[in-house]
């Protein structure tokens, strides 16, 4: 695989980097959750043009599946598929709460991680991530719930772990994709993992979303 | 001959004042005028000089997507005349008009100027018409003349993105020919709440992106690398399906190096006409009729004058369709069941409501759409009629629907024609399979000497042939590209037609 690495994330804001053999050597990171679709086009240029590299140099495309809020979600997956498809390079998908169990060293830690991010509606997006693993392995979840009634699931099966939240960024997605890579469990399944139908008033009954993760 | 011409200047205007009224005297143009001229996007207006001082000057107009031009003006400095100046400057008109797509030149001359009808006789323009007494008040004859040119364009490889609503379209067209119109509908899926959700729709569009854009360059028979151009629809529409095609648009437009244009998709559906004919004949009515759309435009450019003369103040037509639909139990998208019914109902039976076409309405919405009134009308008919015991004809309560929305759809569509003098009618939009809107159209347009062009339904319902057309027409005219933070907008206004 070619030496440049392009990554994106839209889970939160917009972010996106470039990595060099294996070392990310630029990121952007645009905290607004609703302009992703007027941003991700300046910011994908801006990145390469950070890294000092020209778009024909990527070899591959990594992307942030989720779960997240579907709007910007997508426009991040819609992006780093056009973009593969446009430089004819590979396209992986990462978990991205992956990227912040990765952030907060679950691979250090001797507790096991659970690692929330907002879902709006007064939910949010969890996993819980396995005690010292590399790269980061979701022993339960990712899953979307009331925050009170996750914390009582994992009480109820006496489970001790500690809490993250943190911004989901490129940079750490990339360097789960790096160790992922590493260990040969890099995935080209990039389908966003929204965790909710399409429509709440629909009935769940003939519907083909919201399918369990792989 | 190869004077030194170059593009005039706002700068230029006092000297060519100066020559304007050496040359014209009476029949000259006020400055405001010519001002006026040389800042338009019409036209181009060149200077040939000596060194710093100008010598002569002309003018061409060419209506992008026309595929005609005009010669609006030619002067030379009299102490510079028999110097070729003339001739050269015809020349880069000719050049530029044909640069630009134009097939044909047309230009007006005094009867009684001589050398000026030689030149143009020698560039090959024949005389066409004579316009009695035109020039006033030396009352003397204006002789029209016409000439073809070649259009010289190359014409631009356009990839055309659509995600508006619920058909991801992919297209892609060279200047004005049609290559590939790949539509993936998600119809489908709507069909079980009765009309379009629009995080159904978005998640469709991410799906079928990326197989429609490889089975588009498969029909099309071209790769990616050689695409001059992204166009992309980025209104109106859904916001969230709009940002799946935009922030796929430009991210492509990122990795190709390609300049993106972002387009209306409403004069997107007015576009997809250069592709049957090679141009949109200007100026035309155009009815937009679809699920979520009903509008009526006047366009009199397809790039620079685009007027929204009227629209749906509730539902849109397609979505009365689907409405009616569900009340008379006919399975969704309601136009073609409809359709089909209506076909054995009889259409007077039941008279139901014209929206917005009763005298106090006209004023303030004269070609404003209302359907929520008449769809509630039906549902009532229907529910007194089992009231009462009786049996419903659903055929005639279809047939008396289905004739409403044709009617007030004609009678104001036509009226526009009439009422602003366009002798042309466009149809775009889902709707437009609809079999008696074509028929009674047709009818219609011709008792009222209006001409009537409907596209083929490919073209017609929303689709990515339609977008790439409009943005290899702006290639065509020499727009700047899109800024790469172009935003999507639900509300997009059709006056906006690049963003």
């Amino acid at each position: 695989m070619n030496r440049h690495r392009l990554v994106i994330d839209t889970s939160g804001g917009t972010s996106v980097a470039v990595f060099v053999d294996g070392e990310c050597v630029a990121e952007i990171n645009q905290t607004d959750t609703m302009k992703h679709a007027e941003t991700i086009g300046v910011a994908i240029q801006q990145v390469l043009a950070d890294a000092k590299i020209t778009p024909k140099e990527i070899g591959s495309v990594v992307v942030g599946r989720g779960p997240a809020p579907f709007t910007g979600l997508r426009i991040g997956i819609a992006a780093a598929t056009a973009f593969a498809l446009g430089r004819g390079v590979p396209l992986f998908g990462v978990v991205s709460l992956d990227a912040v169990a990765m952030a907060e060293r679950a691979s250090e830690s001797s507790e096991e991680l659970l690692v929330t991010t907002d879902a709006r509606r007064g939910e949010v997006y969890w996993a819980l991530y396995a005690a010292g693993a590399m790269p980061p392995r979701a022993v339960r979840g990712p899953s979307v719930g009331k925050q009170a009634a996750v914390l009582e699931e994992l009480e109820a099966a006496g489970l001790h772990y500690r809490g993250a939240s943190a911004p989901v960024t490129a940079a750490w997605l990339g360097k789960v994709f790096e160790a992922q890579l590493a260990d040969g469990v890099e995935s080209r399944e990039v389908t966003p993992l929204y965790l909710r139908e399409a429509d709440a008033a629909a009935p769940a009954a003939g519907t083909q979303f919201g399918k369990p993760v792989n | 001959m190869s004077l030194p011409i170059r593009p005039a200047t706002e700068a230029d205007l006092a000297a060519i004042m100066r020559i304007e009224n050496e040359c014209f005297g009476t029949d000259a143009w006020p400055e405001a005028t010519m001002l006026t001229e040389l800042l338009s996007h019409h036209t181009h207006y060149f200077v040939a000089h000596d060194g710093d001082e100008l010598l002569a000057y002309a003018g061409v107009a060419v209506v992008a997507g026309s595929g005609q031009a005009d010669i609006n003006t030619i002067a030379v400095a009299p102490k510079a005349r028999r110097q070729g100046f003339g001739e050269a400057l015809l020349q880069h008109a000719i050049d530029t008009a044909g640069g630009l797509g134009a097939s044909e030149m047309f230009l007006d001359v005094r009867a009684d100027n001589e050398a000026a009808r030689a030149l143009y006789e020698k560039f090959g323009f024949e005389q066409l018409k004579i316009r009695k007494g035109y020039y006033q008040p030396d009352n003397v004859d204006a002789v029209v003349m016409r000439r073809p040119i070649k259009a010289r364009v190359a014409e631009p490889l356009v990839l055309g993105i659509e995600s508006t609503c619920d058909e991801t379209g992919i297209g892609i067209v060279r200047g004005t020919t049609l290559l590939a119109n790949v539509i993936s509908s998600s119809m489908e899926l709507h069909a079980r709440f009765g009309g379009v959700v629009p995080e159904v729709a978005a998640r469709a569009h991410l799906e079928a992106l990326q197989p429609a854009i490889q089975q588009a360059l498969a029909e099309a028979k071209v790769s990616l690398q050689e695409l001059d151009a992204i166009a992309v629809a980025n209104g109106p529409g859904l916001a969230g399906a709009l940002m799946v095609g935009t922030g796929a648009a430009k991210s492509l437009a990122v990795a190709l190096e390609k300049p993106i244009y972002a387009v209306n998709h409403l004069v997107g559906h007015v576009g997809a006409d250069v592709l049957e004919r090679g141009q949109v004949e200007s100026p035309t009515v155009a009815l937009l009729v679809s699920g979520g759309h009903t509008s009526l435009l006047l366009v009199k450019d397809l790039l620079d004058d685009v007027v929204l003369l009227g629209e749906t103040v509730d539902d849109a037509a397609g979505e009365a369709f689907d409405k009616v639909a569900r009340v008379l139990s006919l399975k969704y998208p309601g136009g073609p069941e409809i359709d089909r019914l209506a076909a054995e109902g009889d259409p007077n039976a039941i008279r139901f409501p014209r929206g917005l076409s009763q005298p106090k309405d006209m004023a303030e919405h004269r070609y404003d759409f209302s359907f929520s009134g008449l769809k509630t009308a039906v549902a009532r008919h229907v529910e007194q009629a089992r009231g009462r015991g009786e049996n419903v004809n659903l055929a005639d309560v279809a047939a008396g629907f289905r004739e409403a929305v044709v009617d007030v759809l004609l009678t104001k569509a036509v009226a526009a024609c009439q009422e602003h003098n366009v002798p042309r009618l466009l149809l775009g939009g889902g709707v437009v399979a609809n079999a008696r809107l074509r028929e009674v159209a047709k009818a219609r347009c011709e008792a009222a000497g209006i001409d009537l062009r409907i596209p083929d339904f490919k073209l017609c319902t929303d689709n990515g042939a339609m977008i790439a057309a409009l943005g290899a027409q702006l290639v065509m005219a020499g727009r700047a590209p899109s800024n790469l933070d172009f935003a999507t907008s639900s509300t997009l206004p059709v006056t906006t037609v690049q963003s």
